[in-house]
């Protein structure tokens, strides 16, 4: 960013500063309650309790904004209607993207699943759906995530563990066997640019060879910088700029040929987990989101033609009003910077739409049952928040992958919000809360401070590659821990309300055996069975298109078809952008 | 006689949750401990770095489910590289509950879950390399 370009906070407030304010409460009342309220407190309250007014929840990944006793209309004076919330569906989306919300369409209720082979997560995934389960989530094993084949030996002993193993075609056919891709939208969890440029082009091969029409496929990538190099634990890493480019040429390409994928899913929730407050998690993405479209501006493109394609995905923890706050916040944040910085015309592109998972390090080992009820806490901040689709952490996944029984229950905390509760009838419930609508303000305006932070360090890409997001994430995370330790922040039978009593074990997930030895026996079936010459020159031409600048996702397309393996291409990628030193976290 | 304990921590294999393991490290810092953190490697990478850098302690993070396989692949290296008799291992991540019977099976001193606290794992590292030292 140069020196001279203007900072979205100053973009923003330029434009807020023009706006003419209708206020809801008229300056009379507010007198008057001004006066009530000023008498009521010396009445009510002694020196001390006025002094201690403002109180700062502290829970596991929050973010220390101090809360009032009690809030009134005082607490949002110049509140406007139609400029702060607006009905549903309409500018600046503080209360939801559609004007009748989860009457009209419910949130996706999309449960992450992956383990063992490919076989074994698509039975699963075959259960979910037969259980009401409304979309699909697949999260792949550490080696396809981390782009090493199942028989590399950097995958030894970690084939089909905590997700899938898929190496090639071969395998993304057998994980979507017998599932209507053209009914049912899929999220794959592909997580960074790299393995989303590898995997995401073999699910297209594999659509093509079933003779599904692109136009028919909808669903998700993950697709995210930050992910690659600033969350990721790794051996090997590509440099930040050609991971940044890889992000874009994704995007680029999905938008041009599926036009019903979501091509990016920025990042908050591995990002918040790591180790980040509520605030930074919003602020890092949406500095991400503005990169991306800058990037993708400068390569031609309209920022119509690519925003309405972006989501988000959020962590959802603790501290419970504040998550509903700042998801409206970041909807109307999200807005503003779409309208005022890009110019974007086309509704779609105003909508901050999100999927949530709930928070899993908020979940304990001690009384696992507990973490039932923390995970709807999580889930009820998230549906009141108006988001679009969901995960509902397991009580189990603080010791393993989730059981089938308890897998099958975080369904049921969905279903139940859904079906029994009633609270999905009316939009935005808490629209209008005096305590509701000072902290979305609040937020709203501690999420734009720490995008106007990172601009001023010079944008997004430099903020990762000079280490000070990494820096920032490790002491957030080294003083939660801390807080933890003695006792600040309060976690129920950990380090409060703590029992000697053992509670009856819980049934953990064991994964299945010999995934390891039946994807070596595939790969080797596979390298055995396929045209060689063409797969050479598949990989080839993507070497040559990388050097090139040139988007590389017709040709890694081109890869996917002649059955070149995952850890093919990012041998590929590694020769062709180099490695990269990440910064030191420790 | 107090020995200022020299560990080697870092990831086993490509797990790319690092969180618990940096948090260590910083716990073993701020106890006076020396510390090299190596990021991620294999079994065999980890045994030759022990026993190159002639380390007191290796500490090593599972929480993506290969704790069994290349946690016991790490004592074999260990054993065969012929350091294990004089240097401790540890091993801490996110197990099913009968794993830590079966990882101290395995050769390892301590095993720790997201239970432990600090206290419970300095005071461990500390008697079990005074323990263990020749």
């Amino acid at each position: 960013m140069s020196a001279k370009q203007r900072t979205t906070r100053e973009i923003l407030q330029s434009q807020t500063l023009q706006a003419e304010r209708t206020p809801l409460y008229n300056p009379e009342a507010l007198e008057k309650i001004r006066a009530d309220f000023k008498s009521w407190t010396q009445e009510a309250f002694n020196a001390h309790a006025r002094e201690a007014w403002q109180q700062t929840p502290r829970t596991v990944l929050g973010s220390d904004t101090p809360r009032d006793l009690v809030y009134t209309p005082l607490s949002c004076p110049d509140f406007d209607y139609q400029k702060d919330l607006g009905n549903p569906g309409q500018e600046p989306y503080t209360r939801g993207i559609h004007p009748d919300m989860y009457r009209g369409r419910k949130f996706t209720m999309r449960q992450l699943t992956g383990f063992g082979s490919a076989e074994d997560t698509n039975r699963r995934m075959q259960f979910m759906l037969d259980h009401g389960a409304t979309g699909l989530n697949v999260l792949f094993d550490l080696p396809t995530i981390q782009m090493y084949d199942s028989d590399d030996p950097w995958a030894a002993g970690q084939v089909g563990m905590s997700g899938v193993a898929v190496d090639s075609i071969e395998d993304m056919d057998a994980l979507f066997k017998d599932i209507p891709l053209d009914r049912v939208s899929v999220s794959i969890v592909t997580h960074y640019p790299s393995n989303t440029a590898i995997l995401f082009p073999m699910f297209l091969a594999m659509a093509e060879e079933r003779g599904l029409s692109r136009d028919h496929l909808r669903g998700s990538v993950q697709n995210d910088t930050t992910l690659e190099q600033l969350i990721r634990s790794g051996a090997e890493y590509i440099p930040p700029e050609a991971c940044f480019r890889l992000q874009c040429d994704n995007i680029e390409f999905i938008r041009q040929q599926v036009p019903k994928w979501n091509s990016t899913t920025l990042n908050g929730y591995n990002l918040r987990e790591f180790g980040t407050s509520a605030v930074t998690e919003m602020a890092v993405a949406a500095a991400n989101a503005i990169a991306t479209l800058e990037e993708l501006i400068a390569r031609g493109h309209d920022v119509d033609a690519v925003a309405g394609r972006l989501t988000f995905f959020w962590s959802v923890s603790n501290d419970f009003f504040e998550e509903i706050a700042r998801l409206r916040a970041m909807r109307r944040l999200w807005h503003k910077i779409m309208k005022y910085r890009f110019q974007a015309k086309n509704k779609r592109s105003l909508w901050m739409r999100c999927h949530v998972q709930t928070s899993g390090v908020a979940l304990v080992q001690q009384e696992p049952l507990n973490n039932v009820i923390r995970s709807c806490l999580h889930s009820l901040a998230a549906i009141l928040g108006g988001t679009q689709s969901l995960h509902v952490d397991s009580y189990d996944e603080a010791y393993s992958v989730p059981t089938e029984e308890a897998a099958l229950l975080s369904l049921r905390t969905q279903q139940i919000i859904q079906e029994e509760s009633g609270i999905t009838d009316v939009v935005d419930p808490l629209g209008g809360s005096f305590y509701l609508e000072a902290l979305t303000a609040d937020l709203e305006d501690r999420i734009l401070n720490e995008l106007d932070k990172i601009e001023q360090r010079g944008g997004y890409v430099q903020a990762i590659g000079d280490g000070s997001l990494h820096r920032e994430i490790v002491d957030y995370f080294s003083k939660q821990h801390a807080d933890i330790e003695q006792g600040e922040i309060k976690i129920v039978a950990v380090n409060t309300h703590t029992s000697q009593v053992k509670p009856p074990p819980i049934n953990v997930f064991s994964y299945p055996e010999g995934v390891e030895a039946r994807q070596r026996t595939k790969l080797a079936e596979l390298r055995q069975n396929r045209d060689e010459r063409r797969v050479q020159a598949a990989l080839q031409n993507l070497k040559q298109a990388c050097g090139r600048s040139e988007n590389i996702l017709p040709f890694s397309l081109e890869c996917a078809r002649s059955r070149c393996t995952e850890g093919e291409l990012f041998a590929v990628f590694k020769e062709a952008f180099g490695l990269w030193n990440p910064p030191a976290l420790w | 006689m107090t020995i200022k304990i020299r560990a080697l921590l870092g990831k086993l294999g490509i797990d790319v949750h690092n969180r618990g393991i940096i948090t260590v490290a910083e716990m073993f810092r701020n106890a006076g401990m020396e510390v090299i953190y190596f990021g991620n490697a294999l079994p065999a990478q980890i045994a030759q770095t022990a026993l190159q850098e002639d380390v007191d302690l290796v500490g090593v993070s599972s929480l993506g489910g290969a704790h069994l396989t290349l946690g016991t692949a790490l004592i074999q290296e260990a054993r065969r590289l012929e350091i294990f008799d004089h240097t401790v291992f540890l091993i801490g991540g996110v197990f099913p509950p009968q794993d830590t019977l079966r990882l101290k099976e395995a050769g390892f001193d301590g095993v720790f879950t997201p239970e432990a606290t600090r206290s419970e794992i300095i005071a461990a590292a500390q008697e079990l390399v005074h323990a263990k030292k020749p």
